[in-house]
């Protein structure tokens, strides 16, 4: 079923998209109402995988677009703790998550998805030339940019 | 200077395929040689390590709650009216707008043909159902004529019948003894 297979990178890329729970969610629904309400429209021709993804994305641009304003309340990293690590070290990776989180938050949103499907969601180059529909030579090229350009802002931060 | 600006700039474009591993030899070759001489350089390279050591930590799972909200909204989508019946908002709203129009056009003198157009078929409908008013009535007087006839004849039977009868039992002197 579509939810058991997508629901967990659709609401990654929402969630590091938007940076906190509660619009991942609100976003995540949209997302697949959307996918419901489109389906009679996609080209079994094309790669089911790759249409979602994209939707998704788009459906993320569109609603950074529209609450750019109030986008960066970021949520505290609660669920990371590792058993053989001590409280203080964990405080520090949650700091460390939640400053990356926050500064995710300042590339700009077609880095950002780059970022998210290579790194985070862990897509092949391929599969996210597919997804977005750009030669495979310029998606390398602009995630190498967008990784530079985050190394620095995480870098300053 | 300048050279050097300049092989940053196409190193810059090589690190990550070279901590990707995806340079030719001769590529990897000359990004490790120049990492050698350029801190500068050396020093995106770690970030960009470090980074990529860092980002997997922020992959979170779907929490419970909304995954079991997915599956009811899916159930909902599936029994929606709208699945059922896709067009059926279009003809709504389609047979909505004609009838704004019809409204209109009769009622104000916008457009003076559709108007008249519109009066002359309101008209004719009137007349039409006028006139099956009064078919559907001629129809129903005449089953009730049909019925009283029907009612005469067996009541005019039902007493022949007796006559006969009567004048077959004083034959056989059954009555008067």
């Amino acid at each position: 079923m579509l939810i058991d297979k997508y629901s967990n990178s659709v609401y990654n890329l929402a969630y590091n998209f938007c940076g906190n729970k509660d619009d991942a969610s609100d976003i995540t629904q949209d997302i697949f109402i959307k996918i419901y309400n489109n389906i009679d429209k996609f080209n079994e021709n094309y790669n089911l995988s790759s249409w979602i993804m994209r939707l998704s994305k788009n459906h993320c641009i569109d609603h950074w677009r529209k609450n750019k304003k109030n986008a960066l309340r970021i949520d505290f990293e609660e669920n990371l703790a590792v058993e053989d690590e001590s409280p203080e070290e964990e405080l520090i990776k949650s700091r460390e998550i939640e400053d990356l989180r926050e500064t995710l938050l300042k590339l700009k949103p077609e880095y950002r998805a780059l970022i998210i499907f290579r790194d985070i969601n862990n897509n092949s180059y391929q599969e996210i030339s597919e997804l977005l529909d750009i030669p495979l030579g310029t998606v390398k090229s602009r995630i190498n940019r967008a990784r530079i350009q985050l190394a620095g802002l995480y870098k300053n931060e | 200077m300048n050279n050097k600006n300049l092989d940053c700039k196409k190193i810059e474009e090589l690190l990550s395929g070279f901590i990707e591993n995806d340079l030719s030899p001769d590529e990897r070759r000359n990004v490790e040689q120049h990492l050698a001489s350029c801190s500068k350089c050396s020093e995106k390279e770690e970030n960009i390590l470090h980074l990529r050591s860092v980002l997997p930590e922020l992959t979170t799972d779907i929490p419970f709650f909304m995954k079991n909200r997915l599956y009811y909204i899916a159930e909902a989508e599936e029994h929606e009216p709208d699945k059922q019946w896709p067009y059926i908002k279009w003809v709504a709203a389609a047979i909505g707008t004609i009838i704004l129009f019809l409204n209109l056009f009769y009622f104000t003198n916008i457009f003076p043909a559709a108007n008249k157009t519109l009066h002359t078929a309101v008209a004719g409908i009137e007349k039409f159902v006028v006139e099956t008013e009064a078919f559907f009535e001629r129809i129903k007087e005449s089953n009730n004529n049909l019925r009283i006839n029907k009612n005469e004849s067996i009541s005019k039977n039902d007493e022949e019948e007796t006559e006969k009868e009567t004048t077959k039992m004083t034959k056989k002197g059954v009555i008067y003894g």
